[in-house]
């Protein structure tokens, strides 16, 4: 797995960043959005340049791709000459492509009448980054972008297990991009759904989302051996365009269909990804659900712990679903036989009484091994909710 | 090869909005138009006011295709390859201008809009995919479509692709072929004698092909109506393979 956000690039520097909780990773930008400063979560890592022959798709956001990409040049070089370059698939998620670029040009057209040079299509388009990616490393197999606002990443690794299931490919590499750019900043902010501090998730001081950027890319291959993507959950709302049903009803609908699909009962799971975004409505709907899902009463108390990770690298929208299905491998990978060490939900402490907030993570929280489930909840009332899981030492 | 069945299927493009338009445009085919759109009528007033002109394709040919007492029981991808970018790039412009953007529009750019407009008027709540893949977005798509077969093979999916050109100075930047489109085909697990297989090989030799005259989906649609025993698409990466079950040869 490669990966890159505002907390760093690679999993040994960012992964004791969110155990400690860090919250280094956030800056002031005030150019984002229009007559405000934001907190946004950036990437601090200086990104890798595009090579000369792909200028065509010479953006910020797959830059951002290639910095996850280049941590996962050894597997795939690998898979290409074990299974060959028609076996392997790219399927990335992106909501944002490289919009931002398009915006410089768009910009420059205003005032000059024409684009950038620099400025292509296939940076802007949504299908651009799996193509970027599969003319990188040099596959071709199929190749696509999955779309569908923040549960892109996660919908891409459900459809990375499909196609091996098919057997159309041998290797899939399957993940997410996403950058930050004045659209979701400004749309986003339209919405009234950002934050003005740090995004503060189950607290009840909070008051909307940070924005975040980054990249998580996983080479997927058949082997039963290491982190299995146990379980898929997938549910629509057919409620409203950017608002969740209130109740919950398709959140706790993906996480069911994941446990069925993983053939485990709630009480397997160790540990929840939340979507956790910071909003009133998301925290609201999403803790019922999982309360309704996970119940949580003595002596028993097998509900698993819960964490938003959203405060430590902000909401990176269409990536975010890839981003936190790394975290998640992240949290098995370093299991050991004792337990694992789980990520910390971070927020100013102070509980919503009005809300159903789930048994979240303590600095320093060590669970026994188990399967990890994430949620991811789109715009469009699109759900994705994953589950992990390993052959525990 | 993976095979699957074509249950119903249904297409729109200017001036051909019915299937004898379209069993007639297979006999005798050309160029697709641009502009237009369908009116979806048949969508509440309320719903139709927030669909542009790539939700009302999408959505009438997907209510066409699929029968109403069974629109909210089957799975879903949509696949575009480019989507709102009209929309998105008024918005891009709305920001070169230091305007503020309207909430409703940001919303309604996502890519899984259609999807999402959908889900709202067909009352459907099942698991629902959104894709884009350039020149290959037809065959990605149909491919999608069989990721979701094999995680729900009881249920099944409607694959709904579409789309209108992006406007001249950024359609000036790639190739393909002219024409706003939809097409949705109703998706089962294969049933014997009516079923087609579908499996990807090495792209052909770049000299043998030709740049398609109408887009890929369409093209499938006329190899559908022909009754050609198989069919070959994709210019770019590897080719894609359809076969009528019992057809021998590729």
């Amino acid at each position: 797995m490669g990966m890159i956000n505002a907390l760093g690039s690679g999993a040994e520097e960012i992964w004791p960043r969110l155990l400690t909780g860090d919250q280094s990773g956030f800056g002031v930008r005030d150019d984002l959005a229009r007559g405000a400063s934001l907190i946004v979560g950036e990437i601090q890592t200086p990104l890798p340049q595009i090579p000369g022959k792909l200028e065509r798709y010479a953006c910020r956001n797959n830059a951002i791709l290639l910095a996850a990409l280049e941590q996962i040049e050894k597997p795939i070089s690998d898979v290409l000459s074990r299974f060959g370059r028609d076996r392997i698939a790219v399927v990335i998620g992106t909501s944002t492509s490289g919009v931002s670029d398009a915006e410089a040009a768009i910009r420059h057209q205003h005032q000059t009448g024409e684009l950038t040079k620099s400025f292509h299509y296939n940076q802007l388009e949504f299908g651009g980054p799996a193509s970027f990616v599969a003319d990188c490393v040099g596959t071709a197999g199929p190749t696509y972008a999955i779309s569908t606002a923040c549960s892109s990443g996660a919908r891409a690794l459900a459809t990375a297990r499909s196609l091996l299931a098919l057997g159309i490919c041998d290797a899939v590499i399957a993940g997410a991009a996403d950058s930050l750019c004045g659209l979701t900043a400004n749309g986003f902010s339209s919405l009234q759904v950002v934050s003005d501090k740090i995004t503060n998730p189950y607290s009840l001081n909070r008051n909307g989302m940070t924005l975040g950027e980054g990249a998580a890319l996983f080479l997927c291959t058949r082997d039963s051996e290491g982190i299995q993507l146990a379980g898929v959950g997938e549910s629509t709302e057919a409620h409203h365009m950017s608002a969740p049903d209130p109740e919950g009803r398709g959140a706790e609908q993906a996480m069911r269909s994941a446990l069925s699909d993983a053939r485990i009962g709630g009480e397997a799971i160790r540990y929840v990804n939340l979507h956790g975004t910071g909003t009133p409505l998301n925290d609201s709907m999403e803790g019922a659900a999982v309360a309704r899902m996970f119940p949580d009463s003595p002596p028993a108390n097998t509900a698993p712990k819960c964490s938003s990770t959203k405060s430590l690298v902000g909401h990176t929208l269409g990536a975010a679903g890839a981003i936190e299905a790394g975290f998640c491998w992240l949290t098995l990978r370093n299991a050991d036989a004792d337990g694992m060490d789980l990520i910390p939900h971070v927020f100013d402490g102070v509980r919503d009484p009005e809300i159903r907030t789930p048994p979240l993570v303590t600095p320093g929280m060590r669970v026994p091994c188990g399967p990890v489930m994430t949620n991811s909840f789109g715009f469009g009332g699109n759900n994705c909710t994953l589950i992990l899981d390993r052959e525990f030492p | 090869m993976i095979a699957a069945s074509v249950r119903s299927w249904s297409a729109w493009s200017p001036g051909l909005d019915d299937s004898s338009a379209w069993r007639d445009w297979s006999t005798d085919p050309r160029e697709l138009a641009s502009g237009g759109r369908p009116d979806a009528s048949f969508l509440p007033a309320m719903l139709r006011r927030r669909c542009g002109s790539l939700a009302r394709i999408m959505l009438t040919t997907a209510f066409d295709c699929v029968d109403a007492d069974e629109i909210a029981e089957v799975n879903t991808v949509f696949a575009s390859r480019h989507g709102n970018i009209n929309e998105s790039i008024e918005l891009l412009d709305r920001l070169a201008e230091e305007k503020p953007l309207s909430p409703t529009k940001f919303s309604h750019t996502v890519h899984n809009a259609q999807a999402g407009l959908f889900s709202i008027a067909a009352q459907n709540r099942l698991p629902s995919s959104s894709l884009a893949a350039q020149e290959d977005t037809f065959a990605c798509g149909y491919l999608e479509a069989l990721t979701l077969l094999e995680r729900y093979p009881d249920r099944k999916v409607l694959l709904v692709i579409a789309d209108v050109p992006p406007a001249p100075t950024f359609a000036a930047m790639i190739e393909e072929p002219a024409g706003s489109y939809g097409l949705a085909l109703l998706l089962g697990v294969a049933d014997g004698e009516d079923s087609l297989e579908f499996g990807i090989s090495a792209a052909s030799d770049p000299g043998e092909s030709r740049a398609p005259v109408w887009p890929d989906a369409i093209e499938f649609l006329r190899w559908y109506l022909c009754g050609e025993p198989a069919l070959a698409l994709g210019q770019g990466r590897c080719s894609w393979h359809w076969k009528r079950s019992g057809a021998t040869g590729t």
